[in-house]
C-alpha cells in the first residue's frame, strides 16, 4: 500500500511540471481545496446602453503608407471602441471585474488552472486589434500575433506593466506579466496611430467582457458576498449603470451573493448613452 | 496709466541734475530703491514642492461634466498626504513602513536624502553641506523633478519629468526601475545631443546622492498621480481625514493602527465610522499604493538586468567579416526589424515624425486635445504642462547615441526598446541579427546616402 502511494507520488511529479510549474500547482490547487468542495456559483447578466450613440467614425487611416494593407473590404473600417448591437443595445467589451479592496484573495476554482495553460491570442489584422478587449492573468503567456503583411508593434501600457515588441508582417511573439493592474489599460501601435485596443491583467481569474450582445458570465466563482466592478473604455467605471434591486457606487461597483450552485443573474443593466464619452 | 507716464517724464529731468550733483550718491539711491522695489530686505521665501495639476486637470477632463472641478479641499489633502510622507523641499522625510528594518533603506538613503535636500550651502574648504540637487539639477528637472525648471521650456528635448517614474537608457526591459549604476552613467556621461550636461566632475559620494534624491522625487511624484487618480471615485469622502493624525504623521500612525489590530487587547472604545474610513483609507493609501507600487518596484532593479551576450569581433571595421554583418543589418533593418517604418529609409529619422513620447501623450489623449492645435490644449500648458512637441526618430547617420554609442548599449536599446518612446523592443529578433543592426547602424554615419535601401525581394535582400 505504502509503495503504491510512493508511487503515484512519484508519477505525480514526473506529469505535472510538464504542464505547469509545480509551484503553480500548489498555489492553485490550495485554496480550491480549502474552500468547502462544490462550493461554487456562477454570476451573469447583460450591459446595454439606454439612448442613443453617435454613430462610430472612420478610423483616421489618411494616407498612410500601409493604407492598402489597413482597408477591410476595401474600406477605412469605423473606429471600433464603442459597439452597440443595433438588435438589443448591448455594449461589447466591457469588463466586469472581481473587485477585492479590502478582502482576502477568493479561492481559484481548480477549472482555472487548465485555463491558465492556455496561451491569450491579440492580433493584428487589417491594422486592427482583435480582439478589442483582452484579458489575461499574470504568468499566463500572451501571444502578439501579426496577420498583417505590415509591420506593427504592439504597445502594451498599464499602470504597472509595459511591453512594446516590435511584429514584423505575418509573426508572432509572446510576452507574459508578472505584476496585476487595479484598472485596464492601452495597446496602441506606434506605427499606425488609430490601432487602440484594452487589456487588463490579474492575477484571479474572476473577470468577464461582455460580448457583441453585452453579455457576460464568471463561473465557478468561490460562494459569498463579492464586490464586481464594471469598466469600459469609453465610460470609465460604470458609476451610472443601473441594475434591478442592486446599488452601484461611484467606482462603478456593486455586491453581489453568489450562492453555491447557483448562477446569479443580474438581468439587462442599463447605462445611460449620455455616460459614453 | 496716464499719471504713471506723466510722473516719470516729469522725474527724468530731476534724474539728470542729481546724476550731475553726484554720481556716487545717486547709484547708490537707485540701488536702495531697486533693492526695496523688487526683493524688499528679506530672504525669498523657501520653494515649495508644486502639485501636479496637469494631472488632476487630466482626471477632472475624464471623470467630471465639462468645466467642473474637484473641490480643492483635494489639493490640500494630496499636499497634507504628499508632506506628511515626503517632508518639503528644505526637509525631506522618507516613508520607511518598516522603519529601520526597512528594505528602502537600500535604494533611498536618509542620509543622501539631506545632504541632497535643501539650499546650497558649503563649508569653508567648498564642500557641499546640502543642496545638492539645487545647485546641479533644479534649474532644468525643477525643484519637483517635474521636468519643468525655469530654463525647462527653452530646451529640446524637454528635460526628464521623473513623477511618470519612466526612464529610456538603462539595463532593465520597459517598465523595471534602472539600477543605480544605469542613472550614474547619465549623470557621468550626460546624454549627448540634450541638454543634459556630464556631471564627471562630482566625486562619487555626491552622485549617489543625488541619484537617491531623484529616486526620492520620482517615487513622491508616482504617489502623487496614484493619489489624484482616486479622486474621481472618493464619493464625496476626503482623501485623507487628516484631522485623526494630529501630529500630521501617517507613518506612525499606520505604525499604531497595525500595531493594535495584532494586540489582542479588548475593544476599548467602538471606533466611530469616520476613524473607521480613515483607517481604511491610511492602510489603502501605504500598503497597497505605495508599498506595492512605487517602493517596491524600486526595489532590486538588479534583478531584472538584461544580460548582454558577447559582442562579436566582426563589429570592427578592420573585421573580415565586418562588410558581411553590416550587409545582413541591412537586410535586418529594411525588412524583419521594420526599422525603417519610423527612421526613414534614408535612417536620417524622417519615417514616422508625428508621434509623441509618453509624457506628452499622457496628457495630450485627453478628450477634445489636437497637439496641434494650441486653442485646444491651453488650459493643459495653463495648468504647467510644456508646449507638446512631437518626437523625431534618431537620425542614425549622426554619430550620436543619446544612451551611449558602444555596441553593447546599442544591443539593449535594439532588444529592450525604449521605455517611453515609440522605439518598439527586438522581440523577434536573434541575437545575430540584433548584433547585425548595431554594426548597420554604427556603420551608417560612414555611409554614402545614397547606398540605402537594397533592392527587396521576399523580405531577403538581394546583391547589388
Amino acid at each position: 500500500m505504502k509503495s503504491n502511494f510512493t508511487l503515484a507520488l512519484l508519477l505525480a511529479a514526473i506529469i505535472l511540471p510538464q504542464s505547469l510549474t509545480a509551484q503553480e500547482a500548489a498555489t492553485e490547487s490550495k485554496p480550491a481545496a480549502a474552500a468547502d468542495q462544490g462550493e461554487w456559483g456562477h454570476l451573469t447578466g447583460t450591459v446595454t446602453v439606454d439612448g442613443d450613440v453617435a454613430a462610430a467614425k472612420e478610423e483616421a487611416v489618411g494616407d498612410h503608407a500601409d493604407k492598402a494593407a489597413c482597408l477591410v473590404d476595401g474600406k477605412v473600417p469605423l473606429d471600433d471602441n464603442v459597439l452597440v448591437n443595433s438588435e438589443n443595445k448591448g455594449l461589447a467589451d466591457v469588463y466586469v471585474i472581481m473587485y477585492l479592496k479590502k478582502k482576502k484573495d477568493p479561492a481559484i476554482h481548480p477549472s482555472y488552472l487548465a485555463k491558465k495553460a492556455e496561451p491569450v491570442v491579440l492580433d493584428n489584422v487589417n491594422c486592427r486589434f482583435v480582439p478589442h478587449a483582452t484579458f489575461v492573468r499574470t504568468g499566463q503567456k500572451l501571444i502578439l500575433k501579426n496577420s498583417d503583411a505590415v509591420g506593427h508593434n504592439c504597445h502594451i501600457t498599464t499602470f504597472n506593466n509595459e511591453h512594446n515588441p516590435n511584429i514584423p508582417a505575418n509573426s508572432e511573439t509572446e510576452v507574459k506579466f508578472d505584476t496585476e493592474d487595479s484598472r485596464p489599460g492601452n495597446v496602441t501601435c506606434d506605427l499606425h496611430k488609430w490601432m487602440d485596443s484594452v487589456i487588463f491583467i490579474r492575477d484571479n481569474p474572476y473577470v468577464a467582457i461582455t460580448d457583441a450582445d453585452g453579455k457576460f458570465t464568471i463561473e465557478n466563482l468561490p460562494a459569498g458576498e463579492w464586490d464586481f466592478q464594471f469598466w469600459h473604455k469609453k465610460v470609465g467605471y460604470l458609476k451610472k449603470l443601473s441594475i434591478e434591486n442592486q446599488k452601484v457606487s461611484k467606482k462603478g461597483v456593486t455586491t453581489v451573493t453568489i450562492a453555491a450552485g447557483e448562477t446569479a443573474d443580474l438581468g439587462t443593466m442599463k447605462l445611460p448613452a449620455k455616460a459614453i464619452k | 496709466m496716464l499719471a504713471e507716464n506723466r510722473s516719470v517724464r516729469f522725474s527724468f529731468p530731476n534724474v539728470i541734475q542729481l546724476v550731475k550733483l553726484n554720481t556716487s550718491v545717486f547709484v547708490l539711491a537707485l540701488c536702495l530703491a531697486l533693492c526695496l522695489a523688487f526683493g524688499g530686505c528679506e530672504k525669498s521665501p523657501a520653494p515649495k514642492f508644486r502639485l501636479n495639476e496637469v494631472e488632476i486637470l487630466k482626471q477632472e477632463k475624464a471623470s467630471l461634466p465639462q468645466d467642473e472641478h474637484f473641490a480643492e479641499s483635494y489639493d490640500e489633502e494630496i499636499n497634507a498626504v504628499l508632506t506628511s510622507l515626503f517632508g518639503t523641499p528644505e526637509s525631506p522625510k522618507f516613508p520607511y513602513l518598516e522603519g529601520d528594518e526597512d528594505e528602502a533603506h537600500e535604494f533611498v538613503n536618509f542620509d543622501d536624502l539631506k545632504w541632497a535636500a535643501g539650499r546650497v550651502h558649503s563649508d569653508r574648504e567648498g564642500r557641499p553641506i546640502s543642496g545638492l540637487y539645487r545647485e546641479h539639477c533644479s534649474h532644468c528637472h525643477g525643484i519637483t523633478g517635474d521636468g519643468a525648471g525655469p530654463t525647462a521650456a527653452f530646451l529640446n528635448p524637454y528635460p526628464r519629468d521623473f513623477r511618470l517614474s519612466k526612464f529610456k537608457f538603462k539595463s532593465t526591459p520597459l517598465r523595471r526601475s534602472p539600477t543605480d549604476h544605469d542613472m550614474e552613467m547619465i549623470l557621468r556621461n550626460g546624454i549627448p545631443g540634450t541638454a543634459m550636461p556630464s556631471f564627471r566632475t562630482l566625486p562619487d559620494d555626491e552622485i549617489k546622492a543625488l541619484i537617491h534624491y531623484v529616486k526620492y522625487l520620482t517615487i513622491r511624484g508616482q504617489l502623487e498621480r496614484m493619489l489624484i487618480s482616486e479622486l474621481s471615485s472618493l464619493e464625496g469622502e476626503p482623501l485623507m481625514d487628516m484631522s485623526f493624525v494630529p501630529d500630521g504623521d501617517l507613518v506612525a500612525a499606520l505604525v499604531k493602527l497595525e500595531a493594535d489590530e495584532d494586540s489582542d487587547d479588548e475593544e476599548e472604545v467602538e471606533p466611530t465610522e469616520e476613524q473607521e474610513a480613515f483607517e481604511e483609507q491610511l492602510d489603502y493609501v501605504l500598503n497597497e499604493l505605495l508599498l506595492e507600487g512605487p517602493l517596491t518596484r524600486w526595489s532590486d532593479p538588479e534583478d531584472s538586468v538584461t544580460e548582454i551576450p558577447e559582442v562579436p569581433e566582426a563589429i570592427a571595421a578592420s573585421h573580415p567579416d565586418h562588410a558581411a554583418l553590416v550587409d545582413k543589418g541591412r537586410e535586418v533593418f529594411f525588412a524583419k526589424g521594420n526599422c525603417a517604418q519610423c527612421h526613414g529609409e534614408t535612417a536620417m529619422g524622417d519615417g514616422q515624425t508625428a508621434s509623441y513620447d509618453d509624457w506628452t501623450n499622457d496628457w495630450i489623449k485627453s478628450a477634445g486635445v489636437d497637439p496641434t492645435d494650441k486653442k485646444t490644449y491651453k488650459d493643459f500648458t495653463d495648468a504647467g504642462a510644456l508646449k507638446p512637441r512631437a518626437i523625431r526618430p534618431r537620425n542614425l547617420r549622426l554619430p550620436v547615441y543619446r544612451g551611449g554609442g558602444q555596441p553593447q548599449n546599442l544591443y539593449l536599446r535594439i532588444l529592450n526598446g525604449i521605455e517611453g518612446t515609440p522605439m518598439p523592443a527586438g522581440a523577434t529578433l536573434t541575437e545575430e541579427e540584433i548584433w547585425a543592426l548595431v554594426a548597420y547602424v554604427k556603420w551608417l554615419p560612414y555611409e554614402h546616402a545614397d547606398k540605402v535601401k537594397p533592392k527587396m525581394v521576399n523580405n531577403k535582400a538581394i546583391a547589388r
